[in-house]
Parts: C-alpha cells; structure tokens; sequence
C-alpha cells in the first residue's frame, strides 16, 4: 500500500518531467518498471550507447531498497541494449553498488534518483574491463541481487 | 526525545486514526519543499531531526525500525549524519501549509463532492459528511450504510422491496430513489414528438419517432440539411450530394489504397537507406584501414607502437594513448627513484669527506706539536753549540776569514768548504729524520 502510493506518486512526477538521459520504458504496473538511461557526456566507454534498467520493487518500497539490475536486449532486436562495461557491473547485468544493498540504500532516494546514480558511475568510469571473478560470478551465481553480500571496497567509482 | 518513545507515540496515533490522510486526493498541486522525502506526501505530523531535516513521524518511524543497525546507529535518511533525539517541535508555518492542501472528501467514491482543506478532514467526515459508509444499526445485517441515509429511528435499510410496478427487487434505502426517478415502468414524454411512453421503450421510439431530428445521410460529404425524420426522405430525393455519393466513396476508398502503398514504400525506402548507411560504413572502415597500412609500410623502423595506432580506429588510438600514458607515468616514477638515489648517495659522499677532513686535521695537529717538541729539542742541542761556534769563530778571525761565519750564522750556503758549515747541517738532518718518525 505504502509502495504503491509511493510509485504512483514518483511515476506523475517522472511522466511531467525526466532528467536527460533517462526515460520511462514500461510502468504499466508497480512492481516492475524498465528505464533506458544513456551517458551523456563524450565518455568514448558509453558513447552513443543506451542501456536498460529493471527495477522490481516489494511492497516495503522506499523503506527497503528496489532490486535494480541491467537487462540485454539482442543487438539483433529492434532496440538493441547491451550491458555497459565497468569494473562494479557484472556482465549479467548485476550491478555492485553500495547505494543499491541494504545498508547503504535511504529511503529518501527515488528511481529518478537511483537512474542518475548509476548514470554518474558510468560517466565517472575510465576503465574498460569488467568486475575480477566476473565469468565465475555469471557462471555460479544464481542467487538475487538482493541475497548477494558485496564488499564495497572501492570509495572511488 | 528519543527513539523508543517516538515508537509508542506512533502506535497510539495509528489507533485513533479513521482517516489515512496519505492516501487521499490531493486536488492542489503543492510544492516539492513540502513533501516528506520518503512518501512524497505532504508533511503528516512531522518531526524534526538533530541536522534539520523533517519527515512524516510515521515514515521516520519505520525508516528506523527497518534500519540495518538498529537504533543506535540510525543516520538521517536525506544526510546520513548521525543522529539520537528529535524534536516533535517544527515551525507552526510549515504544519499550516501542509494542513491547507486541498484534497477530496475520502468519500467521494459514494458520492461526497467536498473539497477541503486537509486540516479539516477527519472534522469533515467525523461530523459532516453524509457520505461516510457506517455499519448498519441492525445487528444482524453486515451492510454498510451511508450516514445520510439513516433514519432516525435506526431500521435497517437493506431488506429488499418488491417495486409494485416493474416486480424488481430494490432495497429499502434505495427504493425511493428507484421509485420517482429509475424504475422502468414509469412514464415519460419523447422530447422530440411529447408523446408518452414507458421509459424502458423510450430508446425505440426515438430511433423510430417521426418528429425527431435527423441529419441527411448526405453530411459527412458536407449536406448541412437537418430535418424530421419523416421529411427526411423528400429531401434525400432532391440532394444533389446524395447522387455523388457513390463517387466520393469510390474516391476515398482509391485515397486508402494509395495511402497504404505509400505508407509501405516508406518502410522498404528505410529499409534501403539504413543498407546504405552500413555499406558506406563499412566502405570507409576499408578505406581507412588501407590508408593506415600505405602510412606504415614505407617506415619499418618506426616503433610498434606508432603502427598498431595508425592501423585501427579510435578504439585502438585510445588504446595506444592509455599505453602511452601508463609509460609516461612509469618513467617519472622510474626518475623520481633515481633523483632519490643521487641526493642520497651526495648525502653519503659528504659525510665521508668530512669525516675524512677531520681526521687529517687531527693528524696535522699531531704532527704539528710534534715538530715543535722537536724544534725545542733541538733548540736546546743547538745551544751549547751555538755558544763555542762565537768562541771558534774568534780563532778563525785570527785567520782574517770572516766570510765563513757569517755563512755558519746563516746555516744555508753550501759554498763554503769550511768544516764549521757542515755540522749545523747535518743536525738538521738529524731534526729531519725526527718529524719523519
């Protein structure tokens, strides 16, 4: 009820206005909401380049945090969307950033908020390779991201 | 105060609570600085925290409750600073403006058209709204009912009626309403011909009433003739638009068809451009990478580097500047070491030095009184014969020699052959051989 209200009240806001770079692909209902994000700068990793978000919320949004993950699309389909490369985002969309686990989350932050969070952590990026342990990780994984213990080490992404 | 009394106070308001005043309509659009950051409804019954910030007392309590630390260590959801107490006191301006936004009466749904000032909500539908759904007096009926419909002597109004007239059975709160205004059977006047008819063959009759007013079947062509029914078909006889009609309708169906075709050479005519767009691409990939290898190949003797950047694209061209760049930043640390090396290697040549100094220096010292303990011991050897040369040197005047002792005084001529000059030299030797020593 409390998440509901919450997103209806955030997705009014977002339909006036988006920042550039982010925009609204399906919000059809209040639990799952897709988000293409783009860097907009001239960062030669993510240039000319759109990637897309999911986001799953529970029903204890903005309490608790919004699982937010890259999804693919085939760069056969009519809207291609890799995964952005970049030494915190597993090449399964998994993305490891403190703001996103439980204990760094706020309930003060939106999806607006979070889009631009992780639009920043892309433009802020120099280094294309993927997180260590990355073809291991994709291989064995098969927990959420929400069940998956990070160590946020890195204070500079 | 701090965070277990503001738990207890929570759940004392929750229960005396009938109107959830987040989930109602808010008609007014109202400004974002008074939105509680984590519902993003205005201000209810905000709190303040240590750094300033407020949020709803329910919303901060459960940002709290879900805090991963617990409460000792619960930060500021908008700040993150640390904080332990908080202040039920805000600005009376700031409770003002959130209680001012209009909203709709929550029953608006059965009906209730109030909009009101959200301060005065719970007032409104405690005492005013006739709107609000109470529990039938009844006690065996599980219906609600709307306060305006109770009747005074407390009946319940959910036992069905028979309607004498139509045989529907409609409840007791509703059979007025369905008496003077909805039940089919009642009789009502066509607004066309005011002849009178049941109201549930009022929908045939004006599709079939002579008297009502008909369009020509001529107007969407532009015929603005709007006459009775009956009329109707005297002037479709005589218009000239009806007589065109089947042409025009020839025509737009041709516009259709045309439309669809043009509409598909489009989408191959895209088909064809994006075609072109990857075959001039690919083209000036080539060509460029051609041009890359005519530029190597005259100069074999050019570092890799250069040619592997010439070669590929910008990908590769920020490849090289990245290897670039890392050797640049190697080497200066490589140069850093070494300028580190040579100030400490001028440090330890130096400290050598000097100390090697000092110690010459105490040498020299050394020698320096040993020579002159020599000096006084020959001194003291030189004396008695200084005293008998004057005696011999009288003897010798007698010879009328006077050039010898003046070179005896000095001790430096060897021009002399005289045997009085070579004793004082050989004692000098002596002192010589001494210093040596």
């Amino acid at each position: 009820m409390f998440a509901t209200k919450r997103l209806s009240k955030e997705l009014l806001k977002m339909q006036d206005h988006v920042p550039p770079g982010i925009s609204i692909v399906k919000s059809d209902n209040l639990e799952e909401w897709h988000m293409d994000i783009q860097v907009l700068d001239s960062n030669p990793l993510y240039q000319n380049q759109i990637y897309r978000l999911k986001f799953t919320f529970n029903s204890k949004y903005p309490i608790e945090p919004p699982e937010v993950q890259f999804i693919e699309l085939p760069s056969t389909s009519e809207t291609p969307r890799p995964i952005p490369i970049h030494p915190h985002i597993y090449s399964n969309g998994i993305i490891c950033l403190d703001l996103l686990s439980s204990a760094g989350w706020s309930p003060v932050q939106t999806v607006e908020s979070v889009c631009m969070s992780i639009q920043s952590m892309l433009t802020a990026n120099s280094r294309n390779e993927r997180p260590p342990g990355d073809s291991d990780f994709v291989s064995y994984n098969r927990r959420r991201p929400r069940d998956i213990n990070f160590y946020y080490d890195d204070d500079d992404v | 105060m701090n965070f277990e009394e503001l738990c207890a106070m929570e759940a004392a308001y929750d229960r005396d609570e009938i109107v959830d005043l987040r989930s109602l309509d808010y008609v007014s659009s109202y400004d974002d600085h008074l939105m509680c950051p984590i519902c993003h409804c205005p201000f209810i019954r905000p709190v303040r925290l240590q750094c300033d910030h407020v949020f709803c007392q329910k919303c901060l309590n459960s940002a709290i409750t879900s805090c991963a630390g617990g409460r000792d260590e619960f930060t500021c959801p908008s700040c993150r600073s640390p904080t332990r107490d908080l202040y039920l006191h805000v600005p009376r301006l700031l409770i003002n403006m959130c209680d001012d936004i209009r909203v709709k009466c929550p029953f608006s749904a059965e009906g209730c058209t109030e909009i009101i000032p959200r301060g005065h909500v719970q007032s409104h539908v405690e005492k005013y709204c006739g709107y609000r759904l109470v529990h039938c007096p009844s006690l065996v009926c599980d219906k609600k009912t709307r306060k305006k419909d109770l009747n005074a002597d407390k009946r319940c109004m959910h036992e069905l009626h028979q309607c004498s007239r139509c045989e529907e059975e409609v409840m007791e709160q509703d059979y007025e309403e369905h008496v003077q205004e909805l039940c089919p059977s009642l009789k009502t006047t066509c607004p066309d011909c005011h002849t009178t008819v049941f109201r549930k063959a009022l929908r045939e009759h004006i599709e079939t009433c002579p008297e009502a007013i008909h369009c020509c079947a001529a107007s969407k062509y532009g015929c603005p003739v709007k006459v009775k029914r009956a009329e109707l078909s005297t002037h479709e006889k005589s218009c000239p638009l009806i007589t065109m009609g089947p042409y025009f309708e020839a025509q737009n169906s041709r516009l259709d068809s045309m439309e669809l075709t043009v509409r598909h050479l489009q989408q191959r005519n895209e088909l064809f451009e994006d075609g072109l767009a990857g075959i001039r691409s690919t083209l000036l990939e080539s060509t460029r990478a051609m041009t890359g290898r005519t530029v190597t190949d005259p100069g074999p003797s050019n570092p890799p580097d250069d040619s592997s950047q010439a070669d590929s694209a910008n990908a590769a061209s920020s490849n090289a500047t990245t290897y670039l760049l890392s050797l640049h930043e190697s080497l200066r640390e490589e140069v850093g070491q070494l300028s580190h090396a040579v100030t400490d290697l001028d440090a330890r040549a130096s400290m050598a030095i000097m100390n090697e100094c000092l110690r010459i220096k105490e040498d020299m010292a050394h020698t320096n009184a040993a020579v002159g303990s020599i000096r006084m011991q020959v001194q003291w050897l030189m004396n008695p014969r200084l005293h008998q040369q004057p005696q011999r040197a009288g003897m010798r005047n007698g010879n009328g020699n006077s050039e010898s002792a003046a070179a005896g005084s000095s001790s430096a001529g060897p021009s002399g052959p005289s045997p009085g000059l070579l004793r004082p030299r050989r004692l000098s030797d002596g002192g010589r051989e001494g210093t040596k020593l």
